[in-house]
């Protein structure tokens, strides 16, 4: 600093730079810190983050546009023999569902009656929204993506998100145009899960490196093997009971830890599918008190979930 | 000229932006460079009177708010990138052109590092090495930037 004293006094008005450069630093570097503490801890941020978002919704589709063009003019040069093979594979599709529908309704009038004579409560059905995913979250080490419905299409925060094979994850951020669908490969995302052989109940967190599921806090003497398949157990009350969510694919039983662990394959085509169904809450009077405190964060009630279940085993 | 230096600076930041909101995925999404903190740079290095460490902030800000991070992290990133390119700006205009490089290389892992490390406090998973990508990429698109030359012709044509 002394060097710099000595020009000071003699610089000619032509190289003024106003501010130091550390003192722009200190003050910028002051603002994101309060910043990013409000929008962490004091949720302050929220609205104005909205507005925001839809203001650049415009740019965003300015963006899209290009892929969007490519997609519509390979989509119009599509040859008529291809056309012709999706139509026949989509025709077996709905014609063998149609057969399954119909063994599905008989069935689900039978669990009704059966649901009647052991009073005990009617599981409804949920209606869903179809959605189109607009982009991959910007963050390549998060895994988001942004679906083309948002708070104008009454989308909620914590809706259930799945894909014709299973759950893709849970909507946890609201824009006006649009919102942010978090994966259950995200190491953020828990979701309550059963195994579908033998009804033990579980927590699966994502495992975040790669698109896999990870199944902690369950004891080594766990009774689960390889291929067992995973399904929403439906506690937590977002999640319709059933949908397919992973398969097993590795389990490690360390000597050393009393845990084992479990890594699970999602059955939904989380990187490979353009629509996707947003599926309502359920009806917040048959909510439990527990379901609806989800509304401010998503995950806790999840989290608390497998503590209690250890206690209990 | 200081106008249209401006208005070219404002320009190039705008589709850099455009360039960062396009629906990258997969291994494109892996390495995409940082095309805004480029851009910032060039300009940062060219001329620090109209592109200085607020611009940098507020362009960190609305990559924040484009990407759905925590709101600043991106912010006090670029400041601080923006603090190093300036500090040295003046003897890096008389770098050649590969000394230039290794510098933004540099900076552009300083960038990278310090998102890092504010990712890491809010909670998030370390990412390992792939999350250097950007950086290789980016000195790449440097090349081309630093060729293109954005608000150097104006300057001879008017002479």
């Amino acid at each position: 600093m002394p060097r710099r004293a000595i020009d000071n006094q003699y610089t000619p008005a032509f190289f003024v730079r106003g501010p130091s450069p550390f003192a722009r630093l200190i003050f910028f570097a002051a603002l994101s810190l309060s910043l990013m503490a409000t929008d962490s801890r004091l949720h302050y941020l929220i609205e104005i983050r909205q507005g925001f978002v839809a203001l650049l919704y415009p740019l965003q589709i300015l963006a899209n546009t290009p892929a969007n063009v490519y997609k519509n003019t390979k989509d119009y040069f599509v040859t008529h023999n291809s056309l012709l093979s999706e139509n026949q594979r989509l025709n077996t599709q709905a014609v063998m569902q149609s057969a399954e529908l119909q063994r599905f309704k008989s069935l689900e009038t039978e669990n009704a009656h059966l649901r009647n004579l052991l009073d005990a409560a009617q599981s409804s059905a949920q209606p869903a929204k179809m959605g189109e995913i607009l982009h991959m979250g910007r963050d390549p080490f998060t895994h988001k993506v942004i679906v083309n419905l948002g708070s104008r299409n009454n989308i909620l925060e914590g809706q259930a998100v799945v894909d014709a094979d299973g759950v893709i994850g849970q909507v946890t951020k609201v824009y006006p145009f649009s919102s942010e669908v978090t994966l259950i490969t995200d190491k953020e995302l828990a979701i309550p899960v059963q195994v579908e052989r033998n009804g033990l109940r579980a927590i699966a967190f994502g495992h975040g490196k790669d698109t896999r599921i990870d199944l902690p806090y369950l004891p080594a003497n766990v009774d689960i093997r390889k291929g067992d398949k995973l399904v929403t157990s439906g506690i937590d009350g977002v999640y319709p009971t059933g949908l397919a969510v992973a398969e097993v694919i590795n389990i490690e039983r360390n000597p050393n830890s009393p845990f084992a662990s479990i890594l699970g394959k999602p059955s939904a085509g989380i990187e490979n599918h353009k629509q996707l169904l947003l599926i309502d809450l359920p009806d917040p009077n048959a909510m439990s008190p527990r379901a609806i405190s989800k509304k401010t964060k998503p995950i806790t009630p999840e989290l608390s979930e497998p503590k209690a279940d250890n206690a209990s085993r | 000229m200081q106008a249209a230096k401006l208005k070219s600076m404002y320009l190039s930041l705008f589709v850099a932006f455009i360039c960062y909101l396009l629906p990258w995925s997969g291994v494109g999404l892996l390495i995409r460079p940082d095309f805004v903190l480029l851009v910032l740079l060039y300009w940062l290095l060219r001329s620090p009177r109209l592109c200085n460490i607020g611009t940098a902030w507020f362009a960190g800000l609305l990559i924040d708010l484009a990407s759905g991070g925590l709101f600043g992290q991106c912010g006090l990133a670029y400041a601080v990138t923006a603090f190093f390119a300036v500090t040295y700006q003046r003897r890096l205009t008389l770098f050649n052109i590969w000394q230039q490089s290794g510098y933004i290389f540099i900076l552009l892992i300083l960038n990278q590092l310090t998102l890092w490390m504010l990712k890491l406090f809010a909670g998030g998973e370390s990412p390992g090495w792939s999350y250097l990508l950007p950086c290789v990429s980016g000195i790449l698109l440097w090349q081309f930037i630093m060729f293109s030359r954005i608000g150097i012709e104006t300057h001879a044509d008017k002479n």
